[in-house]
């Protein structure tokens, strides 16, 4: 069952298409590894399912719910980080869960909790705006992870992490589905990196979804068009560029 | 609930020592000017309230205003400056909400500074005047009318700072619109009812018709103002 899904999901600004198009299918439970190199258009599907940007073309539902209709409720099962880590400075990092707790009205102890799962309990009194860009990483997914939400947007989570914090992060949204029962979408530019995590992607390019499917499936149909599959960011790089030139775009 | 999280939001950005700084330096300002030139105002005919109003209100309107404009860029800056907007925009709670927490807390902070100010006018004319019956009635109504007719301004720099990323510009518009509203002649009602010279109008001295009117005014750009806003921020999804 599919818990995302698109239909024609497309945005456009003046004359430039960012997605162009693009028909999801995210299963329920799984890790869903969103990837596309920069200005691919991964931010931007992530922030029409937030309703943070209005689609110009096509619909979504998640969950069985219809945007904009449901946006409230949409927003109620997901919990997202997108860009870059997005906090108020005055505040702590337990301050600023404490705003989010409130919001979503849950138990005080889902602060401790999430200050827990990404190792900031330590900092949690420190000023937001006195954190270095990993713990400010930490504190964005920590705000995504409060409550444990259904469905989780992460959007290159791992920016800004030291490689012992990617390796702990990267274990945590691989624990995620198992742990809490809930869909992660995770987009990063790199495929290795999503092949770790992942158990479905997804590959943009351009606004185009070049491919949708498990890891295996995709590996299979690179080799069959005799494209090198050992390593996999030649894989991706290859497959990027075979599009670039199908569509004639020059980078 | 979002007065309450406005309330936690504003920790340790200064507003309210700004609120309450400014509401002093107001209320300063009459007991200043009887400090120094009081023969000229004693031997006036009409109430302690009413002359301590046409001789001071103008400079303390005008110090409410800039508070009220410097208040509305704080509040939106906490949110502009590490893209907290961004995180509250992705949680069920619809911006308006958020919008309408911060006119109330900011209204409530100019309630403050009324009362501040109220202070320092009864000291005034109990310092300075003869203690009369009506003196709270009339003081009540004063700054009652004086809080209506400031609202469309709250309401007005907080859709202004809501539109600015950056809080310079909206604090520069602000301040523009604080000094346009001072250059326009009090007695003029259609120049009057701009909303940023809204607060510079006096209960006293003014006829009931004409009170009426401003209160009418008041509400309706309380109105159009908050409706503005929220087609403001459906248009921007639109465009982000």
């Amino acid at each position: 069952m599919n818990i995302i899904e698109t239909n024609n999901l497309t945005k456009t600004y003046a004359d430039f298409t960012a997605v162009s198009g693009i028909n999801l299918h995210i299963p329920k439970g799984t890790v869903y590894g969103f990837l596309g190199p920069n200005g691919a258009g991964k931010s931007t599907t992530m922030k029409m399912f937030l309703g943070l940007t209005q689609p110009t073309n096509g619909s979504f539902t998640i969950d069985g719910k219809k945007y904009p209709q449901n946006r409230v409720d949409i927003l109620k099962e997901i919990g997202s980080f997108i860009e870059a880590p997005a906090f108020y400075g005055n505040l702590s990092g337990e301050e600023n869960l404490e705003i989010v707790r409130k919001i979503l009205g849950l138990p005080k102890s889902s602060v401790t909790e999430a200050l827990e799962l990404v190792g900031l309990t330590q900092h949690k009194k420190r000023l937001a705006k006195k954190y270095s860009l990993g713990m400010k990483q930490r504190l964005g997914l920590a705000s995504a992870l409060i409550g444990r939400p259904p469905i989780l947007m992460l959007d290159e989570p791992t920016n800004g992490l030291d490689p012992v914090g990617i390796h702990e992060i990267r274990t945590l949204i691989r624990s995620l589905p198992e742990k809490f029962d809930c869909t992660v979408l995770v987009s990063s530019h790199l495929l290795s990196e999503i092949e770790l995590m992942a158990d479905n992607i997804g590959i943009l390019n351009h606004g185009h979804l070049i491919f949708e499917g498990m890891l295996d499936i995709l590996k299979q149909n690179i080799a069959a068009q005799g494209y090198p599959t050992d390593n996999l960011e030649d894989t991706f790089l290859a497959l990027i560029d075979a599009d670039n030139k199908q569509r004639g775009v020059v980078r | 609930m979002s007065v309450f999280l406005e309330c936690k939001k504003i920790k340790r950005t200064g507003f309210i020592p700004t609120f309450l700084s400014g509401g002093l330096l107001a209320a300063a300002i009459p007991v200043l000017n009887m400090a120094v030139r009081s023969e000229n105002y004693v031997g006036l005919s009409d109430t302690p309230l009413q002359i301590l109003l046409d001789a001071n209100w103008q400079m303390m309107a005008m110090l409410n205003v800039l508070l009220i404009v410097a208040g509305a860029c704080l509040m939106y800056h906490t949110e502009y400056a590490d893209n907290a907007i961004q995180k509250m925009r992705t949680l069920p709670l619809k911006e308006s909400q958020m919008f309408f927490g911060k006119v109330i807390l900011l209204s409530a902070m100019f309630v403050v500074v009324l009362v501040i100010e109220a202070t320092s006018l009864a000291f005034c004319s109990f310092h300075w005047f003869e203690v009369y019956n009506d003196f709270w009635l009339e003081t009540g109504k004063t700054l009652g009318y004086s809080l209506l007719l400031t609202l469309p301004s709250v309401i007005l720099s907080m859709l202004i700072s809501s539109a600015c990323k950056n809080m310079w510009v909206s604090l520069g518009i602000g301040v523009v619109c604080v000094f346009t509203a001072t250059m326009v002649p009090v007695k003029n009602f259609i120049l009057s009812i701009f909303p940023f010279a809204m607060p510079f109008q006096i209960f006293g001295g003014t006829d009931a018709e004409r009170t009426l009117q401003f209160i009418y005014v008041a509400l309706i750009e309380i109105v159009v103002i908050g409706i503005a806003e929220l087609l403001f921020i459906k248009v921007r999804r639109s465009f982000e």
